[in-house]
């Protein structure tokens, strides 16, 4: 695996290099990356509870492939627009049933650092528990996770740099004018028509066509190339304390709606009884405002049914610039909300199908007792 | 938000191999989707109790309650009595036929900077006016008494004493840094920050924009005299329909007893048709209420 992971970097490398890409610029910033890296030969010692520059993420991810190799592999995804890979894992039992799909993405907007805080949390709590903890067991008999911890690395690298509360991608518009594509209004999704700006200095900037950034197109294909077996789609954000449904660009409802608000109710109240943190639940142009373009919308609309972004802490004292001491809690929290969700999914998808079951055995087997009190 | 129709079904019971009818699972899914349909203009999350009009701006009452919390840190200008938005309890929004927005609410607040183990939830109501598209919403507020005015003011003198005694000029790059720490002993710092910057987020409300302090970035003047607290700096205020940030460089003169004054002057982002980017205005807040 990891000789052709390195190909494909080296590969992206030379490509965007041929195609006239300014590999100084690549090169220096390989170099900050490095610089502010610590290395951890251990995983164990990792520190879940402070935020970690992108180096020391891809270097956390290598190593929880290592300790992890029964369970865990590391796949190639992408390249971001300044050429760095994107990488996502796949937490997977090794079995002989058809596994469906839980796919969670963070940090798609630079500045909201808790979110892959979060997603690194997430990881974790799986693998050290997935043996003990019966919960976990269970959810990873029938599903695969797919986790990318840091969807907008160009962006989230930026803000370590250069600029803490960057948002948006960085590519460039405008001969190098302006810079940066919300990625969260790219998706072809009802693409710029709400909620989103034409103008690439704006924050909300859709791009210049629907999947027009590198990242959207890397995160799409994946999707799209496995929907059918998707079964819920989370992308993590922050602040505002908030489980958001579909759709952001429009007042319809999904389908699925009721059970969308229920299902993110419980989890809302599963996150409040941890730490007494109170969340809000609704679709997005209900209680945020309206967006076109956005991953979530996509994936509902693609037809994935469980997709819901997560607004993580706070709600407005630290914003995004959220206090590493916070970061503790703010997993915890969301851990259990999130894991309420994927009781849900599976609770639908393999329970229902036991009560039928149960229904039809118990027909039967009342059917054998009355033949045999004909006898 | 009550919980809607039956729960789902426990976990626990055989796991046998024959699959359920499709259209049975299907019938059963469609009946509870049907019992979920949301009733009326309820937004789920939202104020329960009155009705929202569902031609208002989202998230009307959180924006209200907000601009709110501002006007009322303006005015009581102290850097003792700051609140957060807990929760919107109730509301109710009108447009009126100037196409001014009216909106009613009561909300709940918590300490902003919560001491250990304190756990007080004030009150307040408010009466707020958005005045279609013009910026600084006129604003009727009272909130419950969190701490008594004499417990107030002396903590307003203890933090005007230790102002006092910070080492000149102050080594400051951005309050908080990039992890979100702030040095304890300059936490009284960002109070003073957000309270004048509280004037400068209610003038620049209205009922689509509203505004979040995201950064203290930098200090160009930091006086303390018998007098007062002459206080120079630049923060970035966040804009969040838009998720812009704005620079805005605020000068404000507190001492506990007298209003505060505050001066500013902030960078707008150019629109793409309109030249002209940048605003500025000034106050001094209202003496003589005592309801907080």
């Amino acid at each position: 695996m990891k000789p052709l992971l390195g190909t494909l970097y080296l590969l992206g490398i030379l490509v965007l290099g041929g195609l006239g890409y300014d590999r100084s610029q690549a090169q220096h910033r390989q170099e900050v990356v490095d610089k502010t890296a610590t290395s951890w030969s251990n995983v164990e010692t990792y520190p879940y509870n402070r935020y970690h520059p992108m180096g020391e993420i891809y270097q956390w991810m290598n190593l929880i492939r290592e300790k992890y190799t029964e369970v865990v592999t590391q796949h190639f995804l992408g390249m971001t627009y300044e050429a760095r890979p994107m990488y996502y894992l796949k937490i997977s039992q090794p079995s002989s049933n058809h596994k469906k799909i839980i796919w969670m993405d963070c940090g798609i907007h630079a500045r909201e650092w808790i979110a892959p805080a979060f997603c690194q949390w997430f990881v974790r709590e799986i693998l050290q528990n997935y043996q003990d903890n019966s919960r976990i067991r269970r959810l990873l008999k029938k599903l695969d996770f797919y986790i990318l911890p840091v969807l907008n690395i160009d962006g989230y690298i930026y803000s370590w740099t250069t600029d803490r509360l960057w948002r948006k991608s960085r590519s460039s518009h405008n001969n190098g004018t302006c810079f940066g594509t919300d990625l969260n209004r790219n998706f072809n999704v009802s693409w710029c028509s709400i909620g989103a700006s034409k103008n690439c200095a704006d924050l909300t900037f859709c791009g210049t066509e629907p999947v027009s950034e590198p990242e959207t197109k890397a995160v799409s294909s994946l999707i799209e190339s496995k929907k059918k077996d998707i079964l819920c789609f989370l992308t993590i954000h922050s602040h505002g304390q908030l489980i958001l449904l579909p759709y952001g660009y429009t007042q319809n409802k999904p389908s699925n709606y009721g059970e969308l608000i229920q299902v993110g109710q419980k989890a809302a109240n599963a996150l409040k009884a941890k730490h007494g943190t109170n969340y809000r639940v609704g679709s997005s142009i209900d209680i945020l405002y309206a967006t076109s373009g956005s991953s979530r919308d996509w994936a509902r609309d693609i037809g994935i049914p469980f997709s819901y972004t997560f607004e993580l802490r706070d709600n407005g004292t630290y914003g995004f610039v959220l206090p590493e001491a916070q970061i503790q809690a703010t997993c915890e929290e969301t851990m259990e909300a999130v894991l309420s969700i994927l009781d849900d999914v599976y609770e639908k998808y393999w329970y229902s199908n036991s009560a039928g079951k149960v229904t039809s055995t118990t027909a039967v087997l009342s059917l054998l007792m009355s033949f045999r009190s004909l006898f | 938000m009550q919980p809607r129709q039956q729960a789902l079904p426990a976990p626990g019971g055989p796991r046998p191999a024959a699959p359920l009818p499709a259209l049975l699972l299907l019938l059963l899914l469609a009946l509870r989707g049907a019992a979920a349909a949301p009733a009326g203009s309820e937004a789920p999350g939202e104020a329960s109790g009155w009705q929202l009009d569902p031609e208002l701006p989202h998230g009307l009452l959180q924006k209200a309650a907000r601009a709110a919390l501002h006007f009322f840190h303006f005015r009581a200008g102290s850097p003792s009595a700051l609140r957060a938005l807990a929760s919107v309890q109730r509301g109710r929004a009108r447009i009126n036929s100037k196409k001014e927005c009216q909106v009613d609410l009561e909300f709940t607040t918590e300490r902003y900077n919560p001491k250990e183990g304190e756990e007080h939830l004030g009150k307040c109501s408010a009466q707020v006016l958005f005045k279609n598209e013009k910026p600084g919403p006129t604003i009727n507020v009272t909130c419950t008494r969190f701490m008594e005015k004499s417990q107030r003011q002396q903590e307003d003198y203890q933090l005007y004493k230790h102002m006092q005694q910070l080492k000149t000029p102050l080594e400051v790059s951005s309050i908080p840094d990039s992890h979100g720490h702030i040095d304890p002993s300059l936490i009284p710092i960002w109070d003073l920050a957000f309270l004048g910057s509280s004037y400068v987020m209610w003038e620049k409300t209205t009922q689509f924009l509203h505004y979040y302090m995201a950064q203290l970035s930098s200090v160009q003047q930091w006086k303390t005299d018998e007098d007062a607290i002459d206080f120079d700096y630049t923060v970035l205020l966040h804009e969040f329909s838009t998720q812009e940030i704005i620079p805005c460089r605020i000068h404000l003169v507190w001492h506990p007893s007298k209003p505060l004054k505050v001066k500013y002057h902030c960078q707008e982002p150019q629109p793409p048709e309109e030249a002209s980017g940048t605003e500025e205005g000034s106050a001094v807040a209202p003496t003589g209420f005592s309801n907080y």
